[in-house]
């Protein structure tokens, strides 16, 4: 690496506007659903309504006879042509759970796919799909994963319990004596409802196969078009250079879209046996009832105090519901939540360990901050220890919170913190607030028989995990003889603005104007390997690939411009599609001429240059993990009578290093804080005791709308990461802080009732529940 | 069952197609028209991804048969920008306070808070936040799509276009 | 999420609309706005082989005040509600139970005469038209008859109507003498079906008593209704005399069966629709008494 050099950066830490929002804004995205290809099929799934039955037999005839039917897949059909079936995401070499692609035998869950009809539009599909006759046992479910290891029934045989897996973390003795002696134990069973990530944009795939060629072509909503990829071809046995993979436009995934689940693999399987490209289009039904629930857990939660308010223990026994597909495997991921509990505190002892348990419903999926269960049970716990001490909860963060001076510091269960800044957070969060003013505010309200309350959030967050599928991250720079620049990534945005942040990056990398920059991103026919949008890694992985292939780049132009100048390399910078001799503005070269040179004039190059002006370069962490900070503070009013929460402030006071875009990291907060929001008062993936799931429609999984929800205040502390240019990730964050701060909240407004909140959502009939009980009416 | 010749404009331009009954108007406009802009987010009138102006008036299309608005204008999330691309001021306001994301609510947003501030030139932001409730959005958080109308509104007091 | 077929007709008028309905028997359903018979049919929880499209009948649009009666066509959509001058004037409760009905994009086609047909429990203008004891207009091949809002809904999703049968329009009494009306509602989020919600009309003889009070629960039973003790208990009172809170149990002591579902249990409902009652019958007795 050589000193060249662009003019200070004019792009990044601006809020320049996206360059996706024309066509998006004018209805010219590209959907998968919009994709049309000629004598396209379309798929429609026959599901189980039984939470769990054996399948006695399928009878297609009815189904088989109407117009336009062109197929009737069941088990028998698709599932002995699975060659391999693994996530990159996770390795092969985990003890993953069973995932057959159509439902063999048994259904396991209220929505599982058992056939899947293939017809000319999805009108007559779904016509097809209700004649198609499946001959169900019914069997006895397990709907409750907190009990499902003394249910006498099994989701999957082979799994004794129920257990999909355990992590044993850190053993319980450890802690047991401190416990044993502490002036304060606070312990709480605190439970989280089954949510669902909930894209605008269903799932959905078109798989096209071409026999004469062998090749197979799928457009996809993904958030890692190389992760499908890789996973068809290894499902298929196909070449990885026979399978492409496009995606454009992904409308949200959370989570949902990182990974081809069963449905996809259907898909893919089917491809081959059907006269023509076969989409699939998941509804809104099928997408909550099927495509993934996540965060439905409980833990056994305890923390020991100091008197003097120091905590000295904490210890989690944590218990998930992995429905009876979960996808990825589970239990590794499980592990975070243990390892994240102590959070961003000084916290001298932890125990933890986590059990994966199976139950006949939907699958657990990835979803925005898989592991905040960490964040919700801490600091539910230090509210209800602050009551108990009789102490101001943000007195006693205050004690507990890890300040600047104490980095690096490595937590209990061994995760090394560097680069946050807790404590700073916290502050600015209660400072903008006027935190003091709000106490005396509601202790006037309360004598007027209102209800206010205040409740925080502070954590600490990994991102840009850099392991397996996403220890590194490619990027191609084409500088095309006009001068003009062509980004190549792997891409898979769904709604993270990654493109713009490429565009930003690339142009400030070689010191040219951002409107001559394009980026091409989301196909795998074109675009170097990458994992994808996904694991907060975007931001900062990104800008290490632009940053590692710029530099080669870079390299090259000083040294052509060099020699055209007359000048040393070292002494070029690049500014306004200019190449210079610093100093000396007037002497320059435009990237132009010189990518003129480079293509058209390659004799004119210095000796040892190679000619052209393309580069690919990948980047390669150094560090594991990026750690991103933050303090979410919210206000709320309860109305004890109906229940009703209203938020009346929500600020957030986050660290994600150098902004990028602040548009776009106050986007991702604010987007992470609502699904939060709804997570903590509205969204129930509910099931009823026979594991019908009766939250199939929009009107009864309520996801916030704008009429609920406050205008949401930022905080920003900037404390560079040591990744490239300081950046953290920033995606997941906002769901991760929300619940715990509206929780937190509304216990402090319904603390005059002497409540605990363990339980969410907190539903109006919930929270009026906790002001009767205490109440005494 | 008998199929039904529909005829419409869509965006300005007359429309005719011969259709199922029970063929939506969100699917007349993706499938018969080529409009892929109208999303369907729900199918069930919920989400309003698929709003778009029937006379004049937004609607879920989704909730409409084609054969419901034989005769009718239609004007898609495609009909708001000029023929030549130039962004209204609401689809300006939304690329200028970052009031989207992954843009597949977009298209209902846009044309949802068209025919709103029509109607309502000098929202409150009481008014603004109930007009917007009708549309699903779970990337933003709603925070760019309150600014975006607020400056649109503003903008249109200002007298300006 | 598509839509069953079905067969398509789109009478001219109403007596070709009730003689299609008549021929067609139980296998045709009318639809207006459809905005509550499409997602059923997206769902497939409703599979009509006809659909009778009442679009073209003009005439049952519009609002028309005669003779202390507000005449509203049953085609006559939820904004057009909302924008008349008539009915802000003389039915106030109309007028404001119309903005809490879903979405403004839902009330450009929601129609009257589809959501007191529709006869959902949990909708708000079946209770407002118990409260203000209105009148239904139903047209069938053997003529026109008034049906009495109290003797309209008559089960689950079920009205008076006969098969054959049409609401053609609903006639409200003008508002008169001091009076007040209000309409309150709990809901998980606004739009949404409420949990509990009450409309209240009240009005005041010239000794300031109540001279009557209608009050429509909705979202507490099986259909909308009425409160009828009460309103008993209020009616012949002064309004100091009336304890709201009192009242809004003793409307919910009335009632046999609350519903109960994903959001909220029957308890929940009682408990909220008891103070939903409360506000309402003071907002209502707060206009009769000061205007």
């Amino acid at each position: 690496m050589t000193g060249v050099t662009t003019a200070a950066a004019r792009y990044a830490g601006t809020r320049v506007p996206r360059v996706e929002d024309a066509r998006l804004l004018t209805g010219h995205g590209t959907f998968v659903d919009d994709v049309v290809r000629p004598g396209m099929l379309h798929a429609c799934f026959v599901r189980s309504p039984l939470a769990r039955a054996r399948i006695l037999g399928v009878d297609a005839a009815e189904a088989l006879a109407v117009d336009g039917v062109q197929a009737v897949f069941t088990a028998a059909d698709l599932n002995p042509d699975v060659r391999e079936q693994w996530y990159t995401l996770i390795g092969k070499d985990v003890p993953d759970t069973p995932r057959p692609p159509l439902a063999e035998g048994e259904v396991r869950f209220a929505g599982d796919p058992v056939a899947m009809v293939v017809a000319t539009d999805r009108y007559v599909a779904e016509d097809a799909a209700e004649l198609v006759a499946v001959d169900y046992e019914p069997l006895p479910p397990v709907v409750d994963y907190a009990t499902a290891g003394e249910s006498g029934e099994l989701v999957h045989a082979g799994y004794p319990g129920n257990v999909a897996g355990e992590f044993p973390g850190a053993p319980f003795e450890e802690v047991e004596p401190v416990f044993a002696e502490a002036p304060v134990v606070v312990r709480h069973t605190i439970r989280q409802q089954a949510c669902g990530q909930v894209p605008i944009e269903t799932r959905g795939m078109i798989a096209e196969w071409s026999a004469p060629t062998g090749e197979l072509t799928i457009w996809a909503a993904t958030q890692s078009p190389h992760e499908v990829r890789l996973f068809c071809s290894r499902l298929l046995g196909l070449p990885e250079q026979r399978v492409r993979v496009v995606m454009r436009d992904t409308g949200g995934g959370f989570g949902q879209k990182v990974i081809p689940q069963r449905e996809d693999m259907c898909v893919m399987l089917a491809a081959r046996k059907v006269p023509g490209p076969l989409k699939w289009i998941e509804d809104r039904r099928e997408n909550l009832q099927s495509a993934g629930m996540s965060r439905h857990a409980h833990g056994d939660v305890r923390i020991a105090l100091g008197d003097d308010g120091a905590i000295l223990a904490a210890a989690l026994d944590y218990v998930e519901d992995v429905g009876a597909y979960p996808a990825p495997w589970p239990v590794g991921t499980s592990a975070a939540v243990g390892m994240f509990f102590p959070g961003p505190y000084r916290v001298p002892k932890a125990a933890w360990a986590t059990t994966s348990v199976f139950s006949n419903t939907c699958g657990r999926t990835a979803y925005r901050g898989p592991w905040q269960f960490e964040s919700l049970a801490r600091e539910l716990l230090l509210d209800a220890a602050a009551r108990e001490m009789g102490l101001d909860p943000a007195e006693l963060r205050r004690r507990n919170l890890l300040r600047r001076d104490e980095l690096p510091y490595t937590n209990p269960c061994g995760i090394p913190y560097d680069g946050i800044s807790p404590l700073k957070t916290f502050e600015q969060a209660l400072e903008m607030l006027g935190y003091e003013a709000f106490r005396r505010e509601q202790e006037r309200a309360r004598a007027e028989g209102r209800y206010l309350g205040v409740g925080t959030c502070t954590y600490v967050e990994p991102t840009s995990a850099a392991v397996g599928l996403h220890a590194t991250e490619g990027a191609t720079i084409r500088i095309e003889p006009s001068g003009k620049v062509n980004v190549y990534v792997s891409g898979g945005s769904s709604g993270n603005s990654i493109e713009t942040t490429v565009v930003q990056l690339t142009a400030d990398a070689l010191g040219v104007d951002i409107a001559d920059v394009n980026t091409v991103q989301g196909d795998t026919a074109v675009t170097p390997f990458g994992g994808g949008a996904a694991g907060s890694r975007s931001g900062s992985m990104t800008a290490g690939a632009v940053a590692e292939t710029a530099t080669v780049l870079r390299d090259r132009i000083a040294a052509i411009a060099a020699h055209r100048l007359e000048a040393s390399p070292g002494d070029i910078e690049l500014d306004g599609g200019r190449a210079r001799v610093r100093g000396v503005p007037e002497a320059g070269v435009s990237l132009a001429e010189i990518a003129s040179a480079a293509y058209f004039q390659p004799e004119s190059l210095p000796p040892g240059v190679p000619a052209g002006l393309e580069a690919s370069g990948r980047y390669r962490p150094e560090h594991p993990l990026i750690y991103a900070n933050a303090t979410h503070l919210c206000t709320c009013e309860v109305d004890v009578v109906t229940g009703a929460v209203t938020l009346l402030r929500y600020i957030v006071s986050e660290d994600c290093g150098p902004m990028i875009n602040p548009n776009v990291v106050e986007g991702q907060i604010a987007g992470g804080v609502v699904q939060g929001i709804g997570n903590a008062l509205c969204e129930h993936l509910a099931y009823d005791a026979e594991g019908n799931p009766v939250a199939t429609t929009f009107m009864d999984y309520l996801l916030p709308t704008a009429a609920g929800i406050p205008d949401i205040e930022y905080g920003h502390i900037e404390t560079p990461s040591p990744g490239p240019g300081g950046y953290k990730g920033v995606g997941e964050g906002g769901a991760i802080g929300a619940p715990p701060a509206v929780a937190n909240a509304v216990a402090d407004a319904l603390a005059p009732f002497g409540a605990e909140i363990t339980r969410l959502p907190l539903t109006p009939e919930t929270v009026v529940a906790l002001a009767r009980a205490a109440d005494g009416r | 069952m008998a199929d039904i010749t529909v005829r419409m404009r869509v965006n300005g331009g007359p429309r005719s197609a011969t259709v199922p009954p029970r063929l939506t108007l969100a699917d007349f406009l993706r499938e018969r028209c080529g409009l892929t802009g109208t999303h369907l987010g729900c199918e069930h009138g919920v989400c309003g991804a698929c709003t778009v102006l029937l006379d004049g008036q937004a609607v879920r299309a989704c909730l409409v048969f084609a054969v419901q608005a034989d005769g009718a204008e239609v004007t898609t999330v495609e009909g708001i920008a000029s023929p030549a691309g130039e962004l209204s001021p609401v689809q300006e306001a939304f690329r200028d306070h970052h009031g989207l994301q992954c843009g597949f609510c977009t298209p209902g947003f846009v044309v949802s808070v068209t025919a709103f501030l029509r109607d309502n030139p000098d929202p409150t932001d009481e008014q603004i936040r109930d007009g917007l409730s009708g549309n699903l959005c779970r990337c933003t958080g709603y925070q760019g799509i309150l600014k975006a109308v607020r400056a649109a509104a503003r903008r249109r007091q200002a007298g300006r276009p | 999420m598509k839509p069953p077929s079905f067969e398509y007709h789109l009478p001219g008028g109403v007596e070709e609309a009730v003689g299609l309905l008549a021929e067609l028997g139980e296998d045709a359903k009318p639809i207006a706005g459809g905005q509550s018979l499409v997602p059923m049919l997206a769902l497939r929880l409703a599979a009509p082989e006809h659909l009778v499209d009442l679009r073209r009948l003009d005439g049952l649009r519009g609002v028309e005040e005669r003779d202390g009666t507000v005449r509203i066509g049953a085609g006559t959509t939820q904004a057009a509600v909302q924008r008349s001058a008539e009915v802000a004037r003389s039915v106030p409760l109309m007028a404001r139970a119309t903005p809490l009905i879903g979405h403004f994009q839902i009330r450009n086609r929601g129609t009257v005469g589809g959501s007191l047909a529709h006869a959902d429990a949990a909708a708000e203008y079946p209770a407002v038209a118990l409260a203000l004891d209105a009148r239904l207009e139903a047209v069938s091949p053997r003529g026109a008859r008034t049906i009495p809002a109290g003797a309209f809904f008559t089960g689950l999703w079920s009205t008076a109507l006969a098969e054959d049968e049409l609401l053609t329009a609903v006639d409200f009494p003008v508002r008169r003498g001091r009076s007040g009306f209000a309409i309150e509602e709990f809901a998980r989020r606004g739009g949404d079906f409420a949990i509990a919600g009450a409309a209240v009309a009240v009005e005041l003889d010239g000794a300031g008593l109540v001279r009557r009070c209608g009050i429509g629960l909705f979202g507490l039973g099986s259909t909308p209704l009425r409160a009828p003790a009460a309103e008993a208990a209020a009616t012949g009172s002064a309004l100091t005399g009336i304890d709201a809170s009192e009242l809004g149990r003793t409307a919910l002591a009335e009632l046999d069966s609350v519903p109960a579902d994903l959001h909220a249990s029957a308890d929940h409902r009682a408990h909220v629709g008891a103070a939903i009652v409360a506000r309402a019958w003071r907002r209502a007795a707060e206009e009769a008494a000061h205007g």
